[in-house]
């Protein structure tokens, strides 16, 4: 196989190649076969596809989506080249909704988090695919993740990042905190949900929530 | 006045498209030639330095114990085996030995990875021999812990990523509920350092309950020292395993040889395709050109003068092709190189095609060479001509 391999590599010499693997590192689901089916039940297959910042529209993009959030992007690793990993699900030939995750920056480590969205981006389900905290348990109990079920961007534009408020109060608000030893995790999870729905917005629902954005027009 | 080898040349131009095409052939066996040799230099180079780079050459573990995070992985944090500190010291008095490093390995079941929970793995090192070993490694931020019962940890540049940790975080171990205080994050290193957090090699032997316990020593050996002896001696020590590195990169060698006379025999046939493409070529120029060759010997050109008319061609045609395949090569090597680490299983880091001086006179000296045997008969053919038969044939 491997000589089939180095020979394909060298008969093939004029053939374009993908660009270097050295980027950021994304957010995937670790069994997509058996995550999928398990996150989406009655969906029969689904397609992959990698999209980041840097190429759908560079830093103008990312400035759009800092607006849209609310906040700016954080650290060494919350980058415009992060590819994300959007799986668009199936029944049969249909396509019926996405999976998509992000990762979070949370107190004691990294926090994935992956929505379950309908064709037209509502949450069907929210999984932590990874959670590093000292009240994981709570958070990762499946009350918690059903408190999102149903929401939209339309519900998140409201929830401002940076004061952690909601105004006007609204759906949410809805959203509890289920320890108070996870307020900073519980933050961290309503961020990178808002982060996600617009991501998701940006790049597969055409921005159809822009218009209930208040803040700045991009 | 006009010389022979202007005549050769002018001749070649009486047919472009065909002169063009036949030197595009030949440069892409020429091509084609280059990169397996640059490739064949650059690949064990670039190997040679990824097995420097860990720092060490020989690496020493307990009798059964998984030696790499992957296997450890794989293994599901189970099967560690443990030797006394006391090798440290057995092993720096040899004379072949120009550094040890003592490290030791710990896991941990994290349930909240996945949907069923997944391992996370620790390396303690030695604050002093570890970076001085691995003096390679560079900081994205921070630097190494100073302190050998720091509560302390550095990233590398992946495990940092996927934990989202920057210098000056907490990062929770969670089976043991301990924060540690992220002091370093380095930089991407194309190793397996990348998806390892380091901790204080006496934090975790503390953490852990392990005193006194390692699970691997790094040893770095003299230039000068025979390796294999060293090896052979270090099999006397008792209820450890020597994982060379030094027989890791002879044995990925040995598969690449195997690739590479599969390869080299691809060339030879893309060579042989060229050199009859030249001979076509030039045989056909030799039979549109009958009655010319005709009338030049019948006006006193002599075989030899002939033979040398059509070697020259021939000649020239192999060395234009010989040129612009060269430039190829180094104009492409770059979108080589990277279709190549793609298709590889494994591929070292740097450059894998490594191009020079040398290479491109022996890809010239070769297609060069092919050019003089394949203007043989064609040449021969022509000074075989005989005059008055020529000049009453209908070819023209």
């Amino acid at each position: 196989m491997k000589t089939i391999r180095i020979l394909i590599a060298c008969l093939t010499l004029l053939a374009f190649a993908h660009p270097s693997a050295h980027a950021a590192v994304g957010c995937d689901l670790n069994d997509p076969d058996r995550d999928v089916a398990r996150l989406f039940p009655g969906s029969t297959g689904y397609k992959t596809m990698y999209v980041s910042i840097d190429k759908k529209g560079g830093d103008a993009l990312a400035r759009q989506i800092e607006n849209r959030l609310g906040d700016k992007f954080q650290g060494i690793f919350e980058t415009a080249d992060v590819p994300y990993t959007i799986y668009e699900i199936y029944k049969n030939t249909d396509k019926i909704g996405y999976i998509h995750g992000v990762n979070q920056k949370g107190r004691h480590g990294g926090i994935q988090v992956f929505l379950v969205l309908d064709m037209d981006g509502v949450i069907r389900s929210f999984y932590f695919q990874k959670l590093t905290s000292r009240a994981a348990g709570a958070l990762r109990d499946p009350g918690f993740g059903k408190q999102f079920e149903g929401l939209t961007l339309a519900d998140f534009y409201n929830y401002d990042v940076a004061s952690k408020k909601t105004l006007p109060p609204g759906r949410v608000d809805a959203i509890k905190n289920p320890s108070p030893d996870a307020a900073d995790d519980f933050y961290a999870s309503l961020r990178a949900t808002k982060k996600n729905l617009i991501l998701m917005d940006e790049f597969m629902y055409g921005n159809k929530y822009m218009k209930y954005f208040k803040g700045d027009a991009p | 006045m006009i010389n022979i080898y202007k005549v050769s040349f002018k001749n070649l131009l009486r047919k472009r498209t065909r002169t063009v095409l036949t030197i595009f052939g030949i440069a892409l066996s020429a091509w084609v030639l280059a990169s397996l040799l640059g490739f064949n230099k650059g690949y064990e180079a670039s190997l040679s330095r990824d097995i420097d780079n860990m720092g060490f050459q020989v690496l020493l573990t307990a009798k059964g114990c998984p030696y790499e995070a992957a296997t450890l992985m794989l293994k599901g944090g189970t099967g560690m085996r443990y030797m006394s500190e006391d090798v440290v010291r057995q092993v720096a008095a040899e004379p072949e030995v120009d550094g040890v490093t003592p490290m030791l390995m710990q896991a941990i079941f994290d349930p909240n990875k996945g949907e069923s929970g997944g391992i996370a793995a620790y390396l303690g090192v030695d604050p002093v021999t570890f970076p001085r070993m691995k003096s390679f490694l560079e900081f994205r931020q921070g630097r190494w812990f100073t302190d050998p019962d720091a509560m302390e940890a550095v990233l590398g540049y992946e495990a940092a990523e996927l934990e989202q940790r920057e210098a000056g975080d907490i990062l929770l171990i969670p089976e043991k509920d301990i924060e540690l205080k992220v002091v370093g994050v380095l930089k991407r290193t194309g190793t397996q350092d990348d998806g390892t957090i380091f901790m204080p090699i006496r934090t975790v032997q503390t953490l852990f309950n392990k005193p006194g316990e390692l699970t691997g020593l790094g040893i770095k050996v003299r230039q000068d020292a025979d390796i294999v002896a060293f090896e052979e001696k270090l099999y006397g020590l008792p209820d450890v395993q020597v994982v060379s590195l030094a027989q890791v990169k002879q044995t990925i060698m040995n598969l690449v040889t195997t690739a590479r006379i599969m390869v080299f025999s691809i060339a030879v046939i893309a060579v042989l395709i060229a050199m009859v493409g030249v001979i076509n070529t030039i045989l056909m120029s030799v039979f549109e050109r009958y009655q010319e060759i005709g009338i030049l010997k019948s006006i006193g050109a002599m075989p030899w003068d002939i033979f040398k008319l059509i070697w020259i061609e021939t000649f020239i045609l192999c060395f234009l092709g010989g040129l612009v395949g060269t430039a190829i090569t180094f104009g492409l090597s770059k979108l080589t190189e990277v279709l190549i680490r793609n298709l590889l299983p494994y591929a070292p880091t740097g450059s894998l095609i490594q191009l020079d001086a040398r290479l491109v006179i022996m890809t010239l000296f070769s297609i060069m060479l092919i050019g003089v045997i394949s203007g043989m008969y064609p040449a021969w053919k022509a000074a075989r001509i005989r005059p008055l038969d020529a000049i009453r044939s209908e070819v023209a």
